[in-house]
């Protein structure tokens, strides 16, 4: 039991989606992690038990990104391979079984394109257990406050990659507050600094997916 | 270094890239989009006329004095003859917010743009145009860089590739490096001396997947830009300093930084490699939300750092539309003016806030203290003028104007011409308070000047003046005596002073009075008021009364 968690966040570390998939190289032709959730499913460990073993696999290789030891492509494929996990416990999160830990509503703010960032911690905070809805680039205030509408207690992320576009980040966390006032908001971007997070009355500021993964922790709880 | 401006900008850059001696460091303002700035166009209407990136050209020529400039700083123009979609903004370049590959189109389909295909055309008319009206100025034809392309062409998903599939990506990046040589060829048919090769997406991988995806492409190019005779840069904007090395083994030229990567470590390793490099002025903290200060001291940085070997100013990436045109000239200025720059130099450690000196009470002596700060009057030529002109002047007030020259070349004459906020040298003082700025000012100017100062002192004296009439006698009868002529006196002047009689004989010797009767004038002086001022001050000070 023990050893299928064990393995299962090995694969999510090293991004090894399911057998046929011939990355990373020295796993090739061994069992990725489609086929280890769903033996452990089988096998009877809790989904809860699963998901806890992808968050130790993607928190190690978000460290080693913050370190700079891997890379995007990397991390990205770390990420598809939670994704596949989080297929098979899909059903779970449904029945209720097991609990999201809440809904993460993200997007690069209007007039920005830069997506890169934002998608890692999109992808990074799904894999610790949030329910995530990514609206995409380019994403204007009232695309975001029609969500947060939708999905009472969510928190939200923006992200802001050009100096141009921190004054509609401004924008819409002015607006988010004014009607949404509970709304828990977290900010990033490579020009964005906790600083100018406190400035624009955002609730918080991570540099990498893994502080995003932190901070929404400790504002959740 | 040897006597400044003998070459012309392109023979500098020239040089600089093939790491030979430059009689200055070579500048290199970034101006792309934010030619539209100068010329008052939004960066879409820019981008899209070869009239306006030409009239956006001169005005930077005028402007900042470069020895390059690219034609175009837009690394959307393969991409769209390519059908991706574009979204225009109005200060900054247009983004590619469609990736055909992602969205159906077949690899196979894609064919290298033509010249007349897209905004090529309209870049290459650009180029021809700044060509002719610039001919001694360095031109740079950007090309977008192969994963960069890619990127454009597949979106996002491609890093996933990469690891997934690794041959569609090598395919991939082979068509990619093809547009490039064609997009190499067309820059250098239209009059351009560098190409360069601008990849800001590498700055997302390792070196592993650098040398795996990108080396032999990039390497590709460069070989093809050197053998057309031209010379090749490598761009990137970005944390890459991972890939530093890897960069070199693809044989630019030169490469190209931003303010994320120190530019120590990258001297180092490009001069081990006998490669050159430019970077790195910071371009939001510094040239975009700075002052022209804060621009003269980081290029200065940057200047030290990048030593005179293969070095070339620029900015870390396309300089943003809204950048002060006041914070590049500065720096144009400045690198133009040897003088300028080691004012600069010396300057660039100007003490903290906490040691500056109290200069509130400063001037309030009798005479006019005229201070001129220099960079020393021996060495530059604005300097020694204006201490020229001062020294003329001073024997017409004799006695009353004292000069001096500070050379802030000494840290005390730095603080001293911080504390009183003087910025620009040479700069003319007059009891404490700017008075010329640069400007070496007229005779006639600078008399009146001065003139005005001694008005206003008297003025101040005349106001501050208080005093008291001592009348020493042997006794009140000898004293009443006197009485009368002094208040005569009073009354005739219109003033107004105490007269007091002094009888005490212990008092009388202390004012040094043997004989009797005896008139001591008391003279009250307000030299500082609500605070003590430094003892420096306080010495002029007893100086005047000894
Ligand atoms: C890749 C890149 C591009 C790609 C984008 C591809 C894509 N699909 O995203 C392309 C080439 C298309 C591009 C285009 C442009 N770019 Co660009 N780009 C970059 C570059 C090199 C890297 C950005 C990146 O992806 N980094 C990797 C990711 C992983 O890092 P990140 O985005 O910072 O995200 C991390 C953290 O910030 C954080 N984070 C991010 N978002 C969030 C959100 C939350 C809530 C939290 C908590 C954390 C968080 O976590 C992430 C992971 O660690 C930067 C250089 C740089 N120094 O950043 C320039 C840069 C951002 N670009 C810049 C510019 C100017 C442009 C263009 C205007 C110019 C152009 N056309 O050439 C266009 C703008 C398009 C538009 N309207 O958006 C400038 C911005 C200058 C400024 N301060 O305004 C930069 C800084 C380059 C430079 N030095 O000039 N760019």
């Amino acid at each position: 039991m023990e050893k299928l968690i064990e393995q299962l966040s090995i694969c999510i570390e090293s991004g090894k989606i399911n057998r046929n998939s011939g990355y990373p190289p020295q796993l090739k032709g061994q069992d990725g992690a489609d086929e280890i959730a769903r033996q452990a499913l089988e096998s009877g460990i809790k989904p809860s038990g699963i998901l806890e073993g992808c968050m130790a696999g993607m928190q190690r290789i978000g460290e080693r990104f913050g370190r700079n030891e891997v890379f995007v492509p990397e991390l990205l494929m770390a990420a598809k391979a939670m994704n596949t996990v989080m297929e098979h416990l899909k059903p779970y999160f449904q029945t209720g079984e097991v609990k999201r830990r809440g809904v993460f509503v993200v997007g690069t703010v209007a007039g920005d394109l830069h997506d890169i960032g934002k998608k890692l911690v999109a992808m990074v905070v799904e894999g610790n257990g949030w329910e995530v809805i990514d609206l995409g680039v380019d994403v204007s205030t009232e695309k975001f406050m029609e969500t947060v509408g939708q999905k009472p207690g969510c928190a939200v992320g923006l992200s802001a990659l050009l100096t141009t576009t921190m004054v509609n980040m401004e924008k819409t966390v002015k607006f988010i507050r004014d009607k949404y006032p509970q709304t828990k908001i977290l900010v990033g971007g490579a020009p964005v600094t906790l600083n100018y997070a406190n400035q624009i009355g955002a609730d918080g500021y991570a540099p990498d997916p893994q502080g995003a993964v932190h901070l929404l922790d400790r504002l959740a709880s | 270094m040897a006597k400044s401006n003998v070459m012309t900008g392109r023979e500098r850059i020239r040089a600089a890239m093939a790491l030979k001696p430059v009689d200055r460091i070579p500048w290199l303002p970034f101006v792309g989009c934010h030619g539209g700035a100068l010329i008052g166009k939004k960066a879409g209407d820019y981008l899209r006329s070869a009239d306006r990136m030409a009239a956006g050209a001169a005005e930077a020529v005028r402007r900042y004095r470069p020895d390059g400039l690219p034609v175009a700083f837009d690394l959307q123009i393969e991409a769209e003859a390519l059908g991706c979609s574009l979204v225009w903004s109005d200060e900054n370049p247009p983004a590619v917010s469609s990736h055909p590959l992602a969205s159906g189109r077949a690899f196979s389909d894609l064919r290298i743009p033509a010249k007349d295909e897209g905004r090529i055309p309209v870049v290459l008319e650009a180029s021809r145009m700044m060509r002719k009206a610039h001919p001694d100025i360095a031109l740079y034809g950007l090309i977008t860089g192969p994963f960069t392309l890619a990127m454009h062409l597949y979106g996002t998903d491609l890093f996933m590739k990469m690891l997934e599939d690794e041959k569609s990506v090598h395919d991939l990046l082979a068509f990619t490096r093809d547009v490039g040589l064609r997009m190499a060829d067309y820059y250098t048919d239209a009059g351009c001396d560098v190409i360069a090769v601008v990849d800001p997406l590498t700055s997302q991988i390792g070196p592993d997947a650098f040398q795996k995806f990108v080396r032999n492409p990039a390497s590709a190019l460069f070989s093809h830009i050197r053998s057309s005779g031209r010379q090749g840069s490598f761009f990137v904007c970005g944390h890459a300093q991972q890939n530093i090395t890897e960069m070199c083994a693809c044989k630019p030229d030169n490469i190209s930084i931003d303010e994320n990567i120190p530019l120590d470590y990258v001297r180092d390793i490009c001069l081990e490699n006998r490669i050159s490099f430019g970077g790195n002025l910071q371009l939001t903290v510094v040239l975009l939300l700075g002052s022209p200060d804060d621009a003269r001291r980081n290029a200065v940085e940057c200047l030290e750092t990048g030593g005179e070997t293969g070095f070339i100013l620029a900015p870390g990436c396309d300089l943003p539309y809204a950048t002060p045109p006041s914070n590049i000239e500065a720096i144009a200025v400045m690198l133009q003016d040897p003088y300028q720059l080691e004012i600069a130099k010396a300057l660039k450690t100007g003490p903290k806030t906490r040691d500056l000196l109290d200069m509130s009470d400063y001037g309030q002596t009798g005479k006019v203290i005229v201070d001129i700060i220099t960079l020393d009057s021996e060495a530059c030529a604005p300097c020694q003028y204006m201490v020229e002109s001062v020294r003329q002047v001073a024997p017409e007030f004799e006695g009353i104007v004292e000069w001096r020259e500070h050379k802030i070349k000494h840290a005390d004459s730095v603080q001293f011409m911080t504390s009183l906020m003087v910025k620009n040298i040479p700069t003319i003082c007059i009891d404490g308070r700017i008075a010329f700025v640069s400007q070496i000012p007229p005779r006639e100017r600078l008399i009146a000047a001065i003139r005005r100062r001694i008005y206003e002192k008297l003025q101040y004296k005349i106001r501050t003046r208080r005093g008291e009439i001592l009348i020493l006698g042997k006794n009140d009868a000898e004293c009443d005596r006197a009485m009368p002529v002094l208040a005569q006196a009073l009354r005739e002047l219109g003033v107004e002073m105490p007269v007091t009689a002094v009888t005490d004989p212990g008092q009388i010797l202390s004012y040094g009075v043997a004989v009797t009767p005896a008139v001591v004038m008391v003279h009250y002086k307000v030299k500082a008021e609500g605070n003590v001022p430094a003892a420096a001050i306080i010495k002029e000070w007893i100086k005047e009364i000894q």
